[in-house]
């Protein structure tokens, strides 16, 4: 009967499965395996003027083939009995596969065509289910933004290419001294647009909000694996933008939107929208990271966001709960608190910046530091103020949060700056100006709103947030049954 | 009337209509057209259809798979079409069918929708925004006129609106009829259905959500027709059924062809294996153990498997154990409900530490407590600036190692994360205390106790008692699965049944209880039986006992009861996921899978209710179809036990069953549509994609082997009692919404007729029963009597 052999399937993997699955996870240890025997002195390879792998290539491969496989064995399950699963599991495998060209490839047409590829795949993937006219709407949303960034990237590299007679990436990098200032600029803009729209960065971040629809392991996909293409566009053309002089611009596009979608993650009430809203916040961070000029620890972020929002997306079937009202809590900090956070914050900045190499003198990477010891400071006043913590807990808790935390995250750092020797301005610290440190003042003031409570009592702010991060209404429950 | 109290009460009329959604947490199936109860199943699926837009009846695939099966009887199928004067071929008749499924579905827009869903998702959240609606306390109906004036998205501003949701209503209805009020109301319930289901929901139950944030259908009415009025929108919503009768009417005698199959087939069953057993009290030996199941259809398969590993016999019992009480959490600071939704809850069982193990209480308090703090600073660092990107680079690789973890050892992934958690059920005992009320918190008196027990017992027949009875609740243990409540168990409101079984077992072991049972009541519960509280975990078939109370003398004998359930488990699982080795391993594997969206089938296939003794069944396999309730005729001759029955457990069934029926043939508007893209809103329920209206029933993977296969058979319930059919009616007179649920045929009757050598009679329209060997002709002649009945 064929209900049996339907019930069967249920517990036994398809062919296509036993067959993606192991090869996924065996292309991601053969990339392990490659990392580990070069590691520090990465040879580059080149073919042909049309593709280049070198250290970072391998990185990100590493990276994508991880979120393959993971996305992959769930899927397996999870999408049982899904009429469009072949096709699902094929667009994953085809994305991954398009993400690792585009990392290496050389020549600009293929540069462009393989950005756009991944962008028409998740834009599939969103619209997966042909009946549905919302998700349908969702995806034909996606694909406009894509089809706009990747006319951008076109643009740039277009007139980049023109101007200096070359159509590998390494080429016009190496002309960019004799290339006209404008052309550079335009250029550097038009990259700049075209990486905030993969990265879903205001204003360009509807179409993140919007792509719920697409099935959880693609959600996955996405947030672990696409959206944080900006960071590694923007590292590719890093010495464009040292030239083009756009470094504080990026800076301070990523800090507001950074801002701005943290505030909008709070009063979200969906848990995949309450993530993508984090998700764009750290796209923000992680492009403010390039503006610093320290596309090393850009790359760093969307690794260790890729594995956060991969689980989180993952796990997002859990967030079920019976629960009562709650007050808001408001921290209030003691005098003799304030001293012992800002002790804390100064060793835990010190530690980081001793084993990372950031901020150790007078230049951008201060702010960098800034951040992890203003980190350092809430972990400690977060365990300080937890009275079910009995005084040893929190005197094992705190150092151990902080140097696990620190250490693990200089480690990968450490690691990714190592291979990513051979990628030319990818790790240079700016001068220090007055814009980063007023933004190391708002990044204060933020904290400390956040920490008083007092947005919850502004209404306007709270419509205008709330607004700005619906999904576009044609993608809601626009189309009724008549 | 002044026009207020028209709009109240058209209001007040609409609201009747309303099917009710519950939270995930304790998701209870319930009848979603519950609301039109009162009309015939044909008449409240067309006038339903107006309103909701909905598919009432199963698509040509599915009633062409069953066809295929021979779940449907052609034969008896061409006999119902032809006396409904349908005289082609049944396929030309599933042609017809499947050319009216493909037509394509007409859509409108309506941007109205998005607009409300966005507010009601904002103001009903339970929990997931850090960053509430300001002044959420205010109602709905206040805070949005407050928030309304910013929100530039709406065109121009509001400003001056009214006062209150009453005036605000009287504005915008001030050009409309009074006689068009009600159809404009239920057309812009019926438009969201979900949110105003959930609306009805926090409203019956006043949960504390409600207290605080207070949300009626009223203030819903009033901001909706308020901002559709103010973008210029008609208020008048098209009503209209786009369904041509005739195809409903073929669908309506298919399905009664399968239902007719269907019973056909359960009746010679029960003739061939229950009746013609002839059995004698006298022979029946006392078994090693007596365990009492919940009358879910998953405990049937248990049961079965129990029963072949040893000398056990077992029962069906109403999961909630007779014990209408809420839970009192020890873990997490809640009350849940405890029984099912049409009983009050007179008490509440709450956990007592004993004393020896107060080292254990204090260790489970002081962990309890870390967690939380835990918890509380990770979620602090995670939404606060800068701390969330500093989090995600600290943490980024720990969750990098949970993703292979959870993907490759999910055992011990979950062993890992509950490592920190204590179990209290081994050092608490439960009690049952006053629910509110003027002796709230006290211990219950010793009658109420004995009446609890006791009436287990009556309901059950029971006769005899084995050195162990357990009384064996049922809960699922599933991973990253929103809709986990819905796997159990449905008389505990969605609970775990567990808290009950342990309680009924500390009440039947009191010394005082068994004392008055035996002078009182003639109940003799030998001194050396022993009652233990258990529970079935459905997903696994494992099932756990909790002895932590048991004395020396039973050790031995439990522990060889232990092994035949582990043999039991073995072969159950098996039976149930069709594999011949490893199944334990495979059920919990499923259990701990985080993509595992079938981790099990819940009351998927369920069609049946049997109201007998064991001896009916028990050399039966029902394939998990049936409901089962031990009940004896012989030893309730006033009925009482019956009716207790037939007013509870017959109506919970039914409500299960008419969830299952609606959320299969409409699954998008009824159920939940398939769970991949899900997205969990205000930690109760579940939207599809972007948002919109919240999902009210089951998902597409707890009732179908895939998107086209079908699994559960979308079949109106038929109750079948072992009874002398008198005895069954006058319960019918003094009941009259059982009547009504009958005469309507939301289900069927069908009685064994114990004081009529056990002929099957069946019920059919206001108190007229049909037997076996009645004829062609008696049919037409009801069938004539019922549309007379209801043309007057």
């Amino acid at each position: 009967m064929t209900s049996t052999n339907h019930l069967d399937e249920l517990n036994t993997k398809t062919l296509l499965s036993r067959i993606l699955i192991p090869l996924t996870w065996f292309l991601f240890f053969g990339n392990v395996a490659t990392l580990i025997y070069y590691y520090s002195e990465f040879p580059a390879w080149n073919y042909k003027d049309l593709f280049q792998i070198n250290g970072f290539s391998i990185v990100i491969w590493t990276v994508v083939t991880f979120f393959s496989s993971i996305v992959q064995m769930y899927a397996s399950n999870y999408m049982k009995g899904f009429k469009k699963k072949p096709k699902f599991l094929i667009l994953c495998l085809a994305f991954s596969v398009f993400v690792m060209l585009f990392v290496i490839a050389n020549n600009v047409i293929l540069l462009i065509v393989f950005w756009l590829l991944m962008g028409l795949i998740m834009a599939r993937l969103i619209g997966i289910d042909s009946e549905w006219k919302e998700a349908q709407y969702a995806s034909k949303f996606a694909r406009y933004n894509y089809l706009a960034g990747t006319s951008f990237l076109g643009l740039a590299v277009g007139i980049l290419a023109y101007s200096s007679g070359s159509y590998t990436v390494d080429g016009i990098l190496a002309s960019l001294d004799t290339t006209p200032q404008w052309i550079s600029t335009a250029a550097a803009l038009c990259i700049i647009v075209s990486a905030m729209i993969q990265s879903a960065i205001f204003p360009f971040h509807r179409w993140l909000m919007s792509a719920m629809t697409s099935p959880t392991p693609a959600s996955a996909l996405m947030h672990a694996g696409f959206v944080n293409g900006a960071g590694i566009l923007l590292t590719i053309f890093a010495p464009l933008l040292f030239t083009a002089n756009v470094l504080l611009l990026i800076f301070i596009i990523g800090g507001v939107t950074a801002i701005i979608a943290q505030f909008s993650k709070l009063l979200q009430v969906n848990v995949k929208q309450k993530l993508a809203c984090s998700t764009i916040a750290q796209m923000g961070f992680m492009v403010m990271q390039c503006g610093l000029g320290f596309f090393t620890a850009a790359i760093t972020h969307l690794i260790l966001h890729g594995f956060y929002k991969a689980y989180l997306f993952l796990s997002a079937g859990e967030g079920i709960q019976n629960t009562l009202p709650k007050k808001a809590d408001n921290m209030v900090i003691k005098p003799l608190q304030t001293i012992v956070i800002i002790t804390a914050a100064i060793i835990g900045g010190l530690l980081f910046g001793y084993i990372t190499g950031k901020g150790i003198t007078l230049d951008s990477g201060l702010f960098l530091t800034f951040i992890v010891a203003i980190t350092v400071g809430q972990v400690v006043y977060n365990v300080l103020n937890q009275k079910a913590l009995s005084v040893s807990q929190k005197l094992l808790m705190t150092p151990l949060l902080i140097i696990t935390g620190i250490g693990v995250y200089a480690l990968v750092f450490n690691g990714v700056t190592v291979l990513m020797y051979d990628m030319p301005m990818s790790h240079v610290a700016l001068p220090l100006t007055i814009t980063h440190i007023v933004f190391g003042i708002v990044f204060l003031v933020a904290f400390y709103i956040m920490l008083s409570g007092r947005y919850r009592t502004i209404p306007w702010l709270y419509v205008k947030l709330m607004n700005m991060s619906q999904p576009v209404s044609k993608s809601i429950v626009f189309f009724k049954i008549k | 009337m002044t026009k207020q109290e028209q709009i109240l009460i058209s209001i007040d009329a609409a609201s009747k209509r309303i099917g009710t959604t519950w939270p995930l947490y304790s998701f209870v199936t319930s009848n979603p057209l519950s609301g039109y109860e009162k009309l015939s199943f044909e008449d409240a699926v067309k006038e339903s259809g107006r309103f909701l837009k909905s598919k009432s009846y199963p698509e040509a695939a599915i009633y062409r798979q069953a066809l295929e099966k021979n779940d449907i009887d052609t034969a008896v199928l061409t006999e119902m079409l032809t006396r409904k004067n349908m005289l082609s071929s049944p396929e030309s008749y599933l042609k017809a069918m499947e050319i009216q499924d493909r037509k394509v579905v007409k859509t409108s827009k309506s941007e109205l929708d998005v607009i409300m869903s966005k507010w009601l998702a904002l103001f009903m959240d339970e929990g997931i925004a850090e960053w509430q609606m300001p002044n959420k306390e205010k109602g709905f109906y206040n805070v949005w006129k407050d928030l309304a004036a910013y929100d530039s998205t709406l065109g121009s501003s509001f400003k001056n609106l009214s006062k209150t949701s009453t005036e605000a209503l009287e504005l915008v209805l001030n050009a409309h009829d009074v006689e068009n009020y009600n159809k404009i109301f239920s057309a812009h319930i019926g438009a969201l259905s979900g949110w105003t289901g959930y609306i009805k929901h926090r409203k019956d139950t006043n949960s504390i959500w409600q207290q605080k944030y207070p949300i009626d259908i009223q203030d819903y009415l009033a901001v909706r027709l308020t901002i559709a009025n103010h973008l210029g929108m008609s208020l008048d919503l098209d009503v209209e059924t786009n369904d041509n009768g005739i195809d409903n009417k073929l669908r309506h005698v298919w399905l009664k062809a399968w239902e007719t199959t269907f019973q056909k087939k359960l009746v010679s069953d029960l003739k061939t294996n229950g009746l013609s057993i002839p059995v004698s009290e006298e022979q029946k030996n006392i078994p090693d153990a007596q365990m009492v199941f919940c009358i879910d259809t998953r405990s049937e398969m248990i049961r079965r498997n129990v029963e072949a590993s040893g000398n056990i016999e077992t029962f069906g019992y109403a999961g909630f154990f007779g014990i209408a009480a809420d839970y009192q959490h020890y873990q997490e600071d809640i009350s849940i409900k405890s029984c099912p939704p049409i009983v009050g809850s007179p008490y509440k069982i709450t956990e007592t530490p004993q004393q020896e193990s107060s080292s254990k209480n204090s260790d489970f308090i002081n962990n309890k407590a870390v967690s939380k703090s835990k918890l509380q600073i990770l979620k602090r660092l995670k939404n606060m600036l800068p701390s969330s990107f500093g989090f995600v680079e600290g943490a980024g690789v720990f969750y990098g190692f949970s993703l292979v973890a959870r993907s490759f050892a999910p055992s011990f992934f979950s062993k890992l994360k509950a490592i920190n958690t204590r179990n209290y059920e081994s050092f608490c005992e439960p009690q049952i205390a006053y629910n509110g009320g003027e002796k709230n918190a006290e211990v219950i008196a010793l009658d109420e106790k004995v009446a609890i027990v006791k009436s287990g017992f009556d309901l059950m027949g029971w006769k005899g008692f084995a050195p162990l009875v357990l009384f064996v609740g049922h809960g699922s243990h599933t991973a990253n699965n929103a809709f986990g409540s819905s796997l159990d168990c449905g008389a505990c409101a969605a609970s775990p049944g567990r808290h009950n079984a342990r309680l009924l077992a500390a009440l039947a072991n009191e010394t005082a209880v068994k004392d008055v049972l035996r002078t009182r009541h003639n109940i003799d519960i030998p001194n050396d039986t022993i009652f233990i509280g258990g529970e079935h975990n459905t997903t696994t078939d494992d099932i756990v006992l909790f002895d932590a109370q048991l004395p020396e003398t039973h050790k031995d004998r439990l522990s060889i009861l232990k092994k035949n359930l582990q043999k039991a488990q073995e072969t159950a699982t098996g039976e149930r996921l069709n594999v011949t080795s490893g199944s334990v391993e495979l059920a919990t594997k499923k259990s701990v899978n985080w993509g595992d969206t079938r981790p099990e089938w819940g009351l998927a296939k369920n069609a049946a209710f049997i109201v007998g003794s064991r001896d009916l069944t028990s050399s039966m396999n029902t394939n998990g179809r049936c409901f089962l309730h031990s009940y004896d005729w012989k030893s309730d001759p006033e009925g009482a036990a019956l009716a207790g029955i037939m007013g509870g457990p017959m109506v919970v069934t039914q409500w299960i069953n008419n969830h299952y029926y609606f959320s299969t043939v409409d699954n998008i508007k009824f159920g939940a549509g398939s769970k991949i893209t899900h997205n969990i809103t205000g930690q109760f329920g579940v939207v599809q994609g972007n948002g919109g209206d919240i999902k009210s029933g089951l998902p597409l993977q707890s009732l179908r082997a895939s998107d086209t296969e079908m699994y559960h058979q979308p079949l109106r319930l038929t109750t079948i009692i072992h009874a002398p059919v008198d005895r069954v009616e006058s319960i019918l007179r003094q009941n009259k919404h059982l009547q009504t649920l009958l005469d309507n045929e939301w289900m069927y009757l069908k009685v064994i007729d114990s004081k009529d050598s056990n002929l099957f009679k069946t019920y059919t329209y206001n108190f007229i029963w049909k037997d076996e060997s009645s004829t062609q002709e008696h049919h037409k002649n009801e069938e004539l009597q019922a549309t007379e009945v209801i043309s007057n």
